[in-house]
């Protein structure tokens, strides 16, 4: 018969999760370096590697269009041809981090001055 | 039962479990929780309503006959998220029911996150980066409140499910 009511011990699913949420977060924590390049990647390539100090655009193709914009130091998709719109939602970023379009493939990642580290693992 | 009404209750919940990943999408849920690609996940009601009541060979047909179906309006790149997320979610689920413990919210709270686990693994693939992960621990942080709100309605449907509806 199936526990339909709930039990202490469903805590702990909850707190696990919880748990390696905060552990991956501490994982990824960004650089103390101040962001200032976007790198734009599809598929796992590296496209264009923009300064985040100069306005820009630039135009993503594949099997959907995504507009890069670049302004005041911060980076977002403007415009994007695909279905769900999550990299449009995804907003305005000024510090480490990344805008997705899975159904592009397009990763849009904003990195601080060392070149050669991607992610510090500790 | 006979094999005639097996086959049609699993239809039944096939179009459920994909009515509902449909109709998910007309919720706003990003009004509450800020964060680009988030959803409840109503259609795993169906898929954990049928792996208690029909065991996991049936729950697994459901569920990769949602995706299948569900791929014909969705296009073939969310094939893959679907796939990966549902069976790893279905797996890590059936492991959980062998635990005589948790409840119907402790295996929908571990089906949600290793949903979750499976789409970014799915999207570390595609992009060819790790750098996607970053974003793992809000959706984790996230699939705790859908998961037991998805656990909820579960222990709700189940009680009111009749009892000949069982493999």
């Amino acid at each position: 018969m199936p526990k339909t009511r709930f039990s202490l011990w469903d805590i702990f699913p909850a707190a696990g999760t919880i748990l390696l949420a905060l552990l991956l977060f501490l994982l990824f924590l960004p650089a103390k370096t101040p962001a200032d390049r976007v790198e734009i990647y599809q598929n796992g390539t590296l496209l264009e590697t923009l300064p985040l100090t100069r306005d820009a655009s630039y135009e993503i193709e594949g099997s959907y269009k995504n507009t890069v914009t670049v302004k005041d130091g911060k980076v977002a998709v403007t415009e994007s041809s695909c279905p769900g719109g999550d990299c449009k939602a995804s907003g305005w970023l000024t510090s480490s981090g990344s805008i997705v379009c899975l159904p592009n493939g397009a990763e849009i990642r904003v990195v601080s001055q060392s070149p050669d580290v991607d992610i510090v693992l500790r | 039962m006979t094999r005639t009404k097996k086959l049609s209750l699993c239809a039944v919940f096939t179009a459920l479990a994909l009515g509902l990943s449909y109709a998910e999408r007309f919720i706003p849920l990003q009004l509450v929780i800020p964060l680009p690609g988030i959803k409840l996940g109503l259609a795993n009601v169906v898929t954990l309503a049928a792996l208690y009541r029909f065991g996991k060979g049936y729950a697994f047909g459901i569920l990769t006959a949602r995706c299948l179906l569900g791929s014909v309006f969705g296009g073939l790149s969310s094939l893959a998220f679907s796939l990966v997320g549902g069976l790893l979610a279905l797996g890590v689920m059936c492991l959980g029911t062998k635990s005589k413990r948790l409840s119907v919210y402790g295996i929908s709270v571990l089906g949600a996150a290793f949903h979750n686990i499976g789409q970014i693994l799915t999207a570390a693939a595609v992009l060819g980066s790790w750098y996607v992960a970053a974003y793992l621990p809000w959706l984790l942080l996230v699939s705790v409140i859908t998961g037991f709100f998805i656990g909820a309605l579960t222990a709700g449907v189940l009680r009111l499910l009749p009892g000949e509806v069982q493999a």
